[in-house]
């Protein structure tokens, strides 16, 4: 094997890694291409037989998704839940994350050492109780039951982001300040937070992702349509034995777009903010 | 270990500092101002994840269901129960095999994928922006149209291998066992390899060029370059990316539920669709709650071999 690896030509290897980005390109692109034709398909041509072009274009598919299946009222239900779950989780997470890796007090390192801890108890094990506090709470089918679900493993995860940033980052500036007069809180304004903005905007980025992306929580604790998240509303499509393909696909087309919009805008910040801390999946 | 680090770029500072009387005073007001900050995460935590922990495992003694009040203190009936339920074995046996599955081959595709990106050529930036798509999308999206995709009835994957005239009939894809486990674990890869494939290339390209010219120089082939050079440089990447994309692979959730549902006869039914299932299907909270309770020390450990390898990687 590994004589039969070091023979082949620089030429041919390059050939056969290029077979294999274009493999893998093409998987990648495969169910998305067919996700954006299909939209915009009737009905007829999806069931009976393959296209690769719609015959004949349409968008009363998207009409259906807007008109008929509330997809915008779901759209800002979601974008209301995701900006207040992001603004808040980002204000918390950049305060502890400050104390938990530049102040000295008792308690710290075993609070810096929970963080991942935390950050790592499976969902599975606080669907449960969380929803039975939610229920009891009076918070089913409201936003903020949906925040408070969504903050529960935004915290933790912000605040782990934003500590493995602040480690990186040299103190000698702060220091500085300090030492001419500058208090903690000055210096956190002035000098910490706008130096970490890149790290702040990635976290914050991913914390709008997630809650854009959940599903389970909010499947389970909100089902009125008042406070559906759009999510469970695309999931519905599915529920009955009719499958309605053209509004679904043209629904997600939709849902996907903000999130898509959201990382060419910053794709320079989440790609160097990569790290491995925002694997999921 | 990680306090190490924490304390250090302080000590450094102030061995240096020409003021150590003024420079004591710094830290004067820390321990009220630390507590202060850190109090609002901390309320979220303890509030948030805290209590609703410690009320799983308060619930997973008691024969609680979904509208019949707190129900009754029960002791281990419920752990004993799923422990002698006949399919907890096989359960957990495709939970792990599943996981290993869906990892392994996300290493595997990853780590070749991140060697191919990792060459000089036109447009690859926009290359590695294409590939972190299934990273970027909501799973439920994704999962809903391999869904269709795969369907056995009006699915684009029968239509095109019929359109080739591979096939006469439609294939049940996700209705027969094992193509549905093998697609559970398809859909798993797709949405995961490519984090993998990003995150090795940006630990390959931490590795010095020179290295790698120092080894042609000495004779090394390829293999011998990757084997010596490659993977040692990214021994720690991808310690913590395995691990913890373990953890994230083990409870997921949404792929499984919306992809077959657990079927066909739970042929695809792992650990938290077992869960959700439990506790939202059946309404039997408590069994529901002792459930994952009996997969935390699998878990316990997996994330206590990440944190090992957080410290070594804080420290170096």
């Amino acid at each position: 094997m590994t004589q039969i690896v070091d023979r082949i030509p620089e030429s041919v290897f390059r050939v056969i890694s290029t077979v294999v980005i274009v493999v893998l390109f093409a998987m990648i692109l495969f169910p998305l291409y067919f996700m954006v034709t299909t939209s915009f398909k009737f009905e007829a041509e999806i069931y009976s037989e393959l296209t690769w072009i719609p015959r004949d274009p349409t968008i009363s598919n998207f009409r259906d998704a807007i008109f008929n299946f509330h997809i915008p009222l779901y759209l800002s239900n979601t974008l209301l839940v995701a900006i207040s779950t992001t603004s808040i989780v980002v204000v918390v997470s950049v305060l502890a994350s400050y104390a938990l890796t530049r102040l000295r007090f008792p308690g710290r390192a075993a609070m810096a050492r929970g963080v991942l801890f935390v950050y790592l108890i499976p969902g599975s094990l606080m669907l449960i109780p969380m929803y039975l506090i939610i229920v009891k709470a009076g918070l089913k089918d409201t936003f903020p039951g949906l925040i408070i679900a969504n903050m529960s493993f935004s915290v933790p995860f912000c605040t782990w982001l934003m500590m493995g940033y602040l480690r990186t980052l040299s103190s000698e500036i702060e220091e500085a300040s300090l030492i001419d007069g500058c208090t903690r809180l000055r210096s956190l304004w002035h000098i910490v937070i706008p130096l970490s903005l890149p790290a702040i905007i990635t976290a914050a980025i991913f914390i709008f992702n997630n809650v854009w992306n959940e599903y389970i929580f909010a499947l389970v604790l909100a089902q009125d349509d008042q406070h559906k998240m759009i999510s469970v509303g695309l999931a519905n499509f599915y529920r009955s034995d009719y499958y309605m393909i053209g509004p679904m696909m043209a629904g997600s087309l939709i849902a996907m777009t903000p999130v898509v919009l959201l990382y060419i805008l910053a794709q320079r910040h989440v790609v160097g903010g990569l790290s491995a801390g925002a694997v999921k999946g | 270990m990680s306090q190490d680090t924490l304390v250090r770029p302080v000590a450094a500072a102030k061995s240096k500092s020409a003021r150590p009387q003024k420079k004591r005073a710094l830290f004067a007001g820390d321990v009220r101002l630390g507590w202060i900050l850190v109090t609002p995460a901390l309320l979220v935590v303890l509030g948030m994840v805290g209590y609703p922990f410690v009320e799983a495992i308060r619930i997973s003694f008691t024969d609680r269901m979904v509208g019949r009040g707190p129900g009754r203190w029960v002791g281990f009936a419920n752990y004993e129960y799923i422990w002698g339920w006949p399919g907890f074995a096989e359960m957990v046996t495709r939970t792990v095999l599943i996981t290993i599955a869906a990892v392994a081959i996300k290493t595997l595709v990853g780590l070749i994928l991140a060697t191919s990106l990792n060459q000089n050529f036109r447009g690859r930036d926009v290359l590695r922006g294409v590939f972190m798509l299934p990273w970027i999308l909501p799973t439920y999206i994704i999962v809903l149209v391999w869904r269709w995709i795969f369907d056995g009835q009006t699915g684009l994957l029968n239509q095109i291998l019929m359109s080739f005239g591979f096939i006469s009939e439609n294939i049940p894809f996700l209705a027969q066992k094992g193509t549905a486990v093998a697609l559970l674990i398809f859909v798993m890869v797709w949405k995961g390899y490519p984090f993998y494939a990003l995150t090795f290339l940006a630990g390959m390209q931490t590795i010095s060029p020179e290295l790698y010219d120092a080894a042609k120089v000495d004779g090394a082939g390829r293999m011998a370059r990757f084997r010596h050079i490659t993977l040692p440089g990214l021994r720690q990447v991808m310690g913590v990316v395995i691990l913890l994309s373990t953890i994230w692979t083990m409870n997921t959730l949404e792929i499984p539920m919306l992809l077959t549902g657990g079927g066909p006869s739970n042929a695809t039914e792992v650990f938290p669709l077992l869960t959700y299932h439990l506790a939202m299907q059946n309404f039997r909270l408590g069994e529901g709650a002792a459930l994952p309770i009996m997969m935390l020390p699998v878990i316990g450990l997996l994330v206590l071999a990440v944190a090992g390898y957080m410290d070594k990687e804080a420290t170096q």
